[in-house]
Protein backbone atom coordinates (compact mmCIF):
# COMPACT_ATOMS: atom_id res chain seq x y z
CA UNK A 1 0.00 0.00 0.00
CA UNK A 2 1.17 3.52 -0.70
CA UNK A 3 1.23 6.19 1.94
CA UNK A 4 1.52 9.73 0.71
CA UNK A 5 2.33 12.58 3.01
CA UNK A 6 2.88 16.23 2.36
CA UNK A 7 6.23 17.58 3.47
CA UNK A 8 5.96 19.28 6.85
CA UNK A 9 5.59 23.04 6.48
CA UNK A 10 8.53 25.16 7.52
CA UNK A 11 6.89 28.10 9.30
CA UNK A 12 10.22 29.96 9.60
CA UNK A 13 9.89 30.68 5.89
CA UNK A 14 6.25 31.77 6.07
CA UNK A 15 4.62 35.02 7.24
CA UNK A 16 3.70 35.40 10.89
CA UNK A 17 -0.05 35.33 11.35
CA UNK A 18 0.00 37.90 14.12
CA UNK A 19 1.98 40.84 12.76
CA UNK A 20 0.69 44.02 14.43
CA UNK A 21 2.44 46.32 11.93
CA UNK A 22 -0.21 44.99 9.57
CA UNK A 23 -3.19 46.14 11.59
CA UNK A 24 -5.80 43.88 10.03
CA UNK A 25 -3.95 40.86 11.40
CA UNK A 26 -4.48 41.90 15.02
CA UNK A 27 -8.08 40.70 15.30
CA UNK A 28 -7.80 37.96 12.70
CA UNK A 29 -4.70 35.96 13.67
CA UNK A 30 -5.52 32.92 15.82
CA UNK A 31 -3.63 32.90 19.13
CA UNK A 32 -3.31 29.17 19.64
CA UNK A 33 -0.78 26.97 17.88
CA UNK A 34 -1.96 25.00 14.90
CA UNK A 35 -2.43 21.28 15.47
CA UNK A 36 -0.14 19.12 13.38
CA UNK A 37 -1.28 15.68 12.22
CA UNK A 38 -0.09 13.21 9.59
CA UNK A 39 -1.52 13.78 6.10
CA UNK A 40 -4.62 11.75 5.28
CA UNK A 41 -6.31 11.29 1.90
CA UNK A 42 -8.31 14.44 2.75
CA UNK A 43 -5.17 16.61 2.52
CA UNK A 44 -3.35 14.66 -0.20
CA UNK A 45 -6.28 14.68 -2.61
CA UNK A 46 -7.63 17.88 -4.10
CA UNK A 47 -9.72 19.36 -6.86
CA UNK A 48 -8.22 19.15 -10.34
CA UNK A 49 -9.48 21.63 -12.89
CA UNK A 50 -10.05 20.74 -16.49
CA UNK A 51 -8.46 22.85 -19.24
CA UNK A 52 -11.90 23.23 -20.81
CA UNK A 53 -12.85 25.84 -18.18
CA UNK A 54 -10.23 28.18 -19.65
CA UNK A 55 -11.42 30.42 -22.45
CA UNK A 56 -9.33 32.09 -25.11
CA UNK A 57 -8.47 35.35 -23.32
CA UNK A 58 -8.60 34.17 -19.72
CA UNK A 59 -4.85 34.72 -19.40
CA UNK A 60 -4.81 38.05 -21.25
CA UNK A 61 -6.12 40.71 -18.89
CA UNK A 62 -5.64 43.39 -21.53
CA UNK A 63 -8.29 41.72 -23.73
CA UNK A 64 -10.64 39.76 -21.45
CA UNK A 65 -12.63 42.81 -20.33
CA UNK A 66 -11.92 45.31 -23.08
CA UNK A 67 -14.98 47.02 -24.51
CA UNK A 68 -15.07 47.34 -28.31
CA UNK A 69 -11.42 46.24 -28.46
CA UNK A 70 -10.22 49.33 -26.61
CA UNK A 71 -6.96 48.96 -24.72
CA UNK A 72 -6.67 49.42 -20.99
CA UNK A 73 -4.52 52.33 -19.81
CA UNK A 74 -0.95 51.60 -18.82
CA UNK A 75 1.87 49.54 -20.23
CA UNK A 76 1.42 45.90 -21.09
CA UNK A 77 3.58 43.34 -19.37
CA UNK A 78 4.14 39.60 -19.52
CA UNK A 79 4.23 37.68 -16.25
CA UNK A 80 5.45 34.13 -16.65
CA UNK A 81 7.17 31.35 -14.78
CA UNK A 82 7.13 27.72 -13.76
CA UNK A 83 5.32 25.96 -10.95
CA UNK A 84 7.32 23.20 -9.34
CA UNK A 85 7.12 21.16 -6.16
CA UNK A 86 9.76 21.18 -3.43
CA UNK A 87 11.72 18.51 -5.32
CA UNK A 88 11.72 20.92 -8.30
CA UNK A 89 9.46 18.65 -10.33
CA UNK A 90 7.29 20.79 -12.66
CA UNK A 91 3.57 20.62 -11.89
CA UNK A 92 1.31 20.21 -14.89
CA UNK A 93 -2.36 21.11 -14.67
CA UNK A 94 -2.09 23.56 -11.77
CA UNK A 95 -4.75 26.28 -11.82
CA UNK A 96 -3.45 29.83 -11.33
CA UNK A 97 -5.88 32.67 -10.73
CA UNK A 98 -4.59 36.25 -10.51
CA UNK A 99 -6.11 39.59 -9.59
CA UNK A 100 -4.68 43.09 -9.39
CA UNK A 101 -5.28 46.84 -9.42
CA UNK A 102 -5.23 48.78 -12.69
CA UNK A 103 -2.42 51.09 -13.84
CA UNK A 104 -3.65 53.82 -11.50
CA UNK A 105 -3.68 51.54 -8.45
CA UNK A 106 -7.48 51.13 -8.41
CA UNK A 107 -9.29 47.82 -8.03
CA UNK A 108 -12.46 47.07 -9.97
CA UNK A 109 -14.32 46.63 -6.68
CA UNK A 110 -16.96 48.84 -5.05
CA UNK A 111 -15.22 48.57 -1.67
CA UNK A 112 -11.98 50.15 -2.96
CA UNK A 113 -11.81 53.65 -1.42
CA UNK A 114 -8.82 54.80 -3.45
CA UNK A 115 -9.68 57.97 -5.38
CA UNK A 116 -7.93 56.79 -8.57
CA UNK A 117 -10.13 56.09 -11.61
CA UNK A 118 -11.67 52.80 -12.69
CA UNK A 119 -10.50 51.66 -16.10
CA UNK A 120 -13.60 50.44 -17.97
CA UNK A 121 -11.42 48.16 -20.10
CA UNK A 122 -9.66 46.43 -17.24
CA UNK A 123 -11.26 44.19 -14.58
CA UNK A 124 -7.94 42.82 -13.33
CA UNK A 125 -8.68 39.11 -13.18
CA UNK A 126 -7.21 36.24 -15.14
CA UNK A 127 -6.49 32.55 -14.92
CA UNK A 128 -4.66 29.74 -16.65
CA UNK A 129 -3.64 26.12 -16.20
CA UNK A 130 0.03 25.15 -16.33
CA UNK A 131 1.44 23.31 -19.34
CA UNK A 132 3.08 19.87 -19.09
CA UNK A 133 6.42 21.53 -18.24
CA UNK A 134 4.77 23.48 -15.42
CA UNK A 135 4.91 26.85 -17.18
CA UNK A 136 2.33 29.61 -17.23
CA UNK A 137 2.03 33.02 -18.87
CA UNK A 138 -0.19 36.05 -18.39
CA UNK A 139 -0.40 39.26 -20.37
CA UNK A 140 -1.57 42.17 -18.25
CA UNK A 141 -1.04 45.82 -17.37
CA UNK A 142 1.60 46.96 -14.91
CA UNK A 143 -0.43 47.48 -11.70
CA UNK A 144 0.06 50.80 -9.93
CA UNK A 145 1.03 51.23 -6.28
CA UNK A 146 -1.73 52.62 -4.07
CA UNK A 147 -2.32 54.16 -0.63
CA UNK A 148 -4.34 52.26 1.97
CA UNK A 149 -5.22 52.83 5.62
CA UNK A 150 -2.94 50.96 8.03
CA UNK A 151 -0.74 52.91 10.45
CA UNK A 152 -2.08 56.10 9.00
CA UNK A 153 -1.83 56.05 5.24
CA UNK A 154 0.69 53.62 3.79
CA UNK A 155 1.52 52.52 0.27
CA UNK A 156 1.26 49.03 -1.14
CA UNK A 157 4.08 48.19 -3.53
CA UNK A 158 2.97 47.18 -7.02
CA UNK A 159 1.75 43.60 -6.83
CA UNK A 160 -0.34 40.86 -8.38
CA UNK A 161 -2.31 38.40 -6.22
CA UNK A 162 -1.84 34.72 -7.06
CA UNK A 163 -4.04 31.79 -6.03
CA UNK A 164 -2.80 28.31 -6.94
CA UNK A 165 -4.25 24.83 -6.83
CA UNK A 166 -1.79 21.98 -7.39
CA UNK A 167 -2.84 18.37 -6.95
CA UNK A 168 -3.58 18.34 -3.21
CA UNK A 169 -5.86 20.52 -1.10
CA UNK A 170 -2.92 20.70 1.32
CA UNK A 171 -0.80 22.30 -1.44
CA UNK A 172 -3.16 25.23 -1.81
CA UNK A 173 -1.22 28.53 -1.99
CA UNK A 174 -2.35 32.16 -2.00
CA UNK A 175 0.38 34.77 -2.36
CA UNK A 176 1.43 37.99 -4.07
CA UNK A 177 4.10 38.78 -6.63
CA UNK A 178 6.06 42.01 -6.35
CA UNK A 179 8.17 43.76 -8.99
CA UNK A 180 11.94 43.94 -9.04
CA UNK A 181 13.23 47.39 -8.17
CA UNK A 182 10.06 48.69 -6.47
CA UNK A 183 11.31 50.81 -3.50
CA UNK A 184 8.01 50.30 -1.63
CA UNK A 185 8.62 46.56 -1.09
CA UNK A 186 10.98 47.12 1.86
CA UNK A 187 8.42 49.18 3.75
CA UNK A 188 5.41 46.91 3.25
CA UNK A 189 4.23 45.28 6.50
CA UNK A 190 2.59 42.44 4.58
CA UNK A 191 5.93 41.60 2.98
CA UNK A 192 7.73 42.14 6.27
CA UNK A 193 5.42 39.70 8.07
CA UNK A 194 7.79 37.13 6.49
CA UNK A 195 10.84 37.15 8.78
CA UNK A 196 13.16 35.27 6.43
CA UNK A 197 14.98 37.52 3.96
CA UNK A 198 15.44 34.92 1.25
CA UNK A 199 11.78 33.88 1.49
CA UNK A 200 10.74 37.51 1.19
CA UNK A 201 12.90 37.94 -1.90
CA UNK A 202 11.36 34.88 -3.53
CA UNK A 203 8.13 36.88 -3.96
CA UNK A 204 9.79 39.43 -6.23
CA UNK A 205 9.30 38.78 -9.93
CA UNK A 206 12.51 39.49 -11.79
CA UNK A 207 12.80 41.54 -14.95
CA UNK A 208 13.30 39.13 -17.85
CA UNK A 209 15.26 41.15 -20.37
CA UNK A 210 15.48 38.39 -22.99
CA UNK A 211 11.70 38.03 -23.28
CA UNK A 212 11.20 41.78 -22.90
CA UNK A 213 13.35 42.39 -25.95
CA UNK A 214 12.03 39.62 -28.18
CA UNK A 215 8.35 40.17 -27.40
CA UNK A 216 8.58 43.95 -27.08
CA UNK A 217 6.66 43.91 -23.80
CA UNK A 218 8.34 44.17 -20.43
CA UNK A 219 8.45 40.65 -19.03
CA UNK A 220 8.71 39.51 -15.41
CA UNK A 221 9.55 35.99 -14.31
CA UNK A 222 7.97 34.57 -11.18
CA UNK A 223 8.60 30.93 -10.32
CA UNK A 224 6.51 29.27 -7.64
CA UNK A 225 7.19 26.31 -5.39
CA UNK A 226 4.26 24.28 -4.00
CA UNK A 227 4.64 21.72 -1.24
CA UNK A 228 6.07 18.37 -2.22
CA UNK A 229 4.92 15.01 -0.97
CA UNK A 230 6.69 11.82 0.01
CA UNK A 231 5.41 8.45 -1.01
CA UNK A 232 6.33 5.32 0.88
CA UNK A 233 5.20 1.76 0.21
CA UNK A 234 4.71 -1.01 2.71
CA UNK A 235 2.99 -4.38 2.79
CA UNK A 236 -0.67 -4.41 3.67
CA UNK A 237 -1.17 -5.27 7.29
CA UNK A 238 -4.51 -6.64 8.42
CA UNK A 239 -4.19 -5.77 12.08
CA UNK A 240 -6.73 -3.30 13.30
CA UNK A 241 -8.92 -3.67 10.24
CA UNK B 1 10.59 18.19 13.10
CA UNK B 2 12.88 17.22 10.25
CA UNK B 3 12.55 18.73 6.86
CA UNK B 4 13.74 16.47 4.07
CA UNK B 5 17.13 17.41 2.72
CA UNK B 6 17.51 18.55 -0.86
CA UNK B 7 14.14 20.21 -0.99
CA UNK B 8 13.46 23.80 -1.95
CA UNK B 9 11.41 26.04 0.32
CA UNK B 10 7.73 26.41 -0.41
CA UNK B 11 6.82 29.88 -1.74
CA UNK B 12 5.64 32.06 1.16
CA UNK B 13 1.97 32.95 1.50
CA UNK B 14 0.57 36.47 1.54
CA UNK B 15 -2.87 37.72 2.43
CA UNK B 16 -5.57 37.40 -0.23
CA UNK B 17 -6.54 40.99 0.66
CA UNK B 18 -9.96 42.65 0.69
CA UNK B 19 -10.56 42.40 -3.07
CA UNK B 20 -10.15 38.65 -3.53
CA UNK B 21 -13.58 38.49 -5.24
CA UNK B 22 -12.03 40.00 -8.39
CA UNK B 23 -9.83 36.97 -8.93
CA UNK B 24 -11.76 34.23 -7.17
CA UNK B 25 -15.47 35.08 -7.44
CA UNK B 26 -15.74 37.79 -10.11
CA UNK B 27 -19.36 37.08 -11.04
CA UNK B 28 -20.45 37.83 -7.46
CA UNK B 29 -19.26 41.44 -7.86
CA UNK B 30 -20.69 41.91 -11.33
CA UNK B 31 -17.52 41.25 -13.26
CA UNK B 32 -19.48 39.22 -15.77
CA UNK B 33 -18.47 37.80 -19.09
CA UNK B 34 -14.91 36.80 -18.29
CA UNK B 35 -15.56 33.45 -16.58
CA UNK B 36 -18.78 31.65 -17.45
CA UNK B 37 -19.08 30.38 -13.88
CA UNK B 38 -17.20 31.17 -10.74
CA UNK B 39 -15.02 28.31 -9.57
CA UNK B 40 -16.61 26.05 -6.94
CA UNK B 41 -20.11 27.44 -7.44
CA UNK B 42 -21.51 23.94 -6.95
CA UNK B 43 -19.53 21.21 -5.18
CA UNK B 44 -21.26 18.33 -6.99
CA UNK B 45 -22.66 19.00 -10.43
CA UNK B 46 -24.38 15.71 -11.22
CA UNK B 47 -25.92 14.83 -7.86
CA UNK B 48 -29.57 15.18 -6.97
CA UNK B 49 -29.94 18.34 -4.91
CA UNK B 50 -32.85 16.73 -3.04
CA UNK B 51 -30.21 14.73 -1.19
CA UNK B 52 -28.23 17.81 -0.21
CA UNK B 53 -27.65 19.01 3.31
CA UNK B 54 -27.10 22.64 4.20
CA UNK B 55 -24.34 24.05 6.35
CA UNK B 56 -24.37 27.64 7.43
CA UNK B 57 -22.47 29.85 9.83
CA UNK B 58 -20.26 32.88 10.23
CA UNK B 59 -16.59 33.63 10.66
CA UNK B 60 -15.95 35.81 13.72
CA UNK B 61 -12.91 37.98 14.43
CA UNK B 62 -11.43 38.72 17.85
CA UNK B 63 -13.92 41.50 18.53
CA UNK B 64 -16.84 39.14 17.95
CA UNK B 65 -17.71 40.72 14.62
CA UNK B 66 -19.00 38.40 11.88
CA UNK B 67 -16.91 39.00 8.75
CA UNK B 68 -18.22 39.48 5.24
CA UNK B 69 -14.90 39.95 3.44
CA UNK B 70 -13.67 36.42 4.05
CA UNK B 71 -13.56 33.59 1.49
CA UNK B 72 -14.22 29.98 2.45
CA UNK B 73 -13.18 27.01 0.38
CA UNK B 74 -14.23 23.47 1.12
CA UNK B 75 -13.06 20.07 -0.05
CA UNK B 76 -14.85 16.84 0.70
CA UNK B 77 -15.42 13.26 -0.38
CA UNK B 78 -18.58 11.92 -1.98
CA UNK B 79 -21.23 10.01 0.00
CA UNK B 80 -19.09 6.85 -0.19
CA UNK B 81 -15.99 8.46 1.28
CA UNK B 82 -14.24 8.66 -2.07
CA UNK B 83 -12.44 11.80 -3.26
CA UNK B 84 -13.13 12.59 -6.91
CA UNK B 85 -10.88 15.31 -8.37
CA UNK B 86 -13.61 16.95 -10.45
CA UNK B 87 -16.20 17.16 -7.67
CA UNK B 88 -16.25 18.07 -4.00
CA UNK B 89 -14.77 21.58 -4.09
CA UNK B 90 -16.79 24.67 -3.17
CA UNK B 91 -15.90 28.33 -2.77
CA UNK B 92 -18.15 30.96 -1.22
CA UNK B 93 -18.35 34.16 0.83
CA UNK B 94 -20.79 35.16 3.59
CA UNK B 95 -23.84 37.18 2.62
CA UNK B 96 -22.99 40.87 3.03
CA UNK B 97 -26.15 41.61 5.04
CA UNK B 98 -26.64 38.50 7.22
CA UNK B 99 -22.84 37.84 7.39
CA UNK B 100 -23.69 34.14 7.09
CA UNK B 101 -22.37 31.70 4.55
CA UNK B 102 -24.40 28.81 3.23
CA UNK B 103 -23.07 25.64 1.66
CA UNK B 104 -25.43 23.16 0.01
CA UNK B 105 -23.72 19.85 -0.58
CA UNK B 106 -23.97 16.11 -0.06
CA UNK B 107 -23.06 14.63 3.28
CA UNK B 108 -19.59 13.09 2.85
CA UNK B 109 -18.98 9.43 3.71
CA UNK B 110 -16.27 8.00 5.95
CA UNK B 111 -12.86 8.27 4.33
CA UNK B 112 -10.44 5.41 4.75
CA UNK B 113 -7.03 6.43 5.96
CA UNK B 114 -3.76 5.11 4.50
CA UNK B 115 -3.43 2.71 7.45
CA UNK B 116 -6.93 1.35 6.96
CA UNK B 117 -8.53 3.23 9.84
CA UNK B 118 -11.74 5.11 9.09
CA UNK B 119 -12.15 8.86 9.49
CA UNK B 120 -15.56 10.12 10.48
CA UNK B 121 -17.33 12.13 7.77
CA UNK B 122 -15.83 15.61 7.56
CA UNK B 123 -15.33 18.60 5.28
CA UNK B 124 -11.98 20.40 5.01
CA UNK B 125 -12.11 24.21 5.17
CA UNK B 126 -9.59 26.79 3.99
CA UNK B 127 -10.18 30.40 5.05
CA UNK B 128 -8.65 33.48 3.42
CA UNK B 129 -9.14 37.21 3.88
CA UNK B 130 -7.58 40.57 4.51
CA UNK B 131 -5.58 40.30 7.72
CA UNK B 132 -4.95 36.57 7.33
CA UNK B 133 -1.35 36.27 6.17
CA UNK B 134 -1.62 32.57 5.46
CA UNK B 135 -4.88 30.73 4.72
CA UNK B 136 -6.22 28.93 7.77
CA UNK B 137 -7.16 25.28 7.57
CA UNK B 138 -9.67 23.47 9.71
CA UNK B 139 -12.18 20.62 9.49
CA UNK B 140 -15.88 20.28 10.14
CA UNK B 141 -17.38 17.10 11.57
CA UNK B 142 -21.11 16.41 12.10
CA UNK B 143 -22.90 16.27 15.44
CA UNK B 144 -24.79 13.01 15.72
CA UNK B 145 -22.13 10.95 13.91
CA UNK B 146 -19.95 8.44 15.71
CA UNK B 147 -16.84 10.53 16.31
CA UNK B 148 -15.12 8.33 18.89
CA UNK B 149 -12.81 6.53 16.51
CA UNK B 150 -11.85 9.40 14.27
CA UNK B 151 -8.01 9.49 14.24
CA UNK B 152 -7.65 13.30 14.23
CA UNK B 153 -10.28 13.97 16.92
CA UNK B 154 -8.83 11.18 19.09
CA UNK B 155 -5.35 12.63 18.74
CA UNK B 156 -6.51 16.10 19.78
CA UNK B 157 -8.51 14.71 22.73
CA UNK B 158 -5.46 12.78 23.91
CA UNK B 159 -3.64 16.07 24.43
CA UNK B 160 -6.63 17.20 26.48
CA UNK B 161 -8.00 19.61 23.98
CA UNK B 162 -11.68 20.25 23.48
CA UNK B 163 -12.71 19.28 19.94
CA UNK B 164 -16.13 20.95 20.01
CA UNK B 165 -14.99 23.78 17.71
CA UNK B 166 -14.61 21.18 14.94
CA UNK B 167 -18.13 19.78 15.24
CA UNK B 168 -21.09 21.38 13.45
CA UNK B 169 -24.32 21.59 15.47
CA UNK B 170 -27.19 19.61 14.09
CA UNK B 171 -30.45 21.52 13.58
CA UNK B 172 -32.16 18.61 11.84
CA UNK B 173 -31.14 15.73 9.58
CA UNK B 174 -30.32 18.06 6.70
CA UNK B 175 -29.13 21.27 8.31
CA UNK B 176 -26.08 22.08 10.35
CA UNK B 177 -24.46 25.19 11.80
CA UNK B 178 -20.71 25.62 11.77
CA UNK B 179 -19.25 28.87 13.09
CA UNK B 180 -15.56 29.66 12.91
CA UNK B 181 -13.87 31.78 15.58
CA UNK B 182 -10.51 33.30 14.67
CA UNK B 183 -9.77 34.31 18.27
CA UNK B 184 -11.24 34.37 21.77
CA UNK B 185 -12.61 31.81 24.24
CA UNK B 186 -14.16 29.81 21.44
CA UNK B 187 -11.15 30.02 19.10
CA UNK B 188 -11.43 27.30 16.47
CA UNK B 189 -8.76 24.63 16.30
CA UNK B 190 -6.74 25.32 13.15
CA UNK B 191 -4.71 22.59 11.55
CA UNK B 192 -1.16 22.36 10.30
CA UNK B 193 -2.18 20.20 7.34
Amino acid sequence: MAVKSLIKRNYDKQPQLNYPDYKSSILRAPKKDKVFFPSSPSEVSGPIFNKNIIRKFDNDLTLNFSQNNASPIGHKIIVHGTIRDQFLKPIEGALIEIWQANAGGKYFHNKDQNIAAIDPNFAGCGRCITENNGTYEFITIQPGPYPYPNRGVEWRPMHIHFSIFGKSFGQRLITQMYFEGDPLIDFCPMVNSIPDKKAKKSLIGSLDRTQSNTKQLLAYKFDIILRGSNQTFFENRTEGL
Amino acid sequence: MNYPKNTTDETPFQTAGPFLHIGCLPNTININGIYQNDLGEKPFINKDTNDFISISGSVFDGSGQALDDVMLETWQSDENGVYTPDNGFARFVPNSISKKYKLSTIKPGSVQNFDGSLQSPHISFSISSRGINMNLNTRMYFEGDNLFKDPLLSMIKKSNNDVSSLIASKIDDTSFIFNIFLQGDKETIFLDV
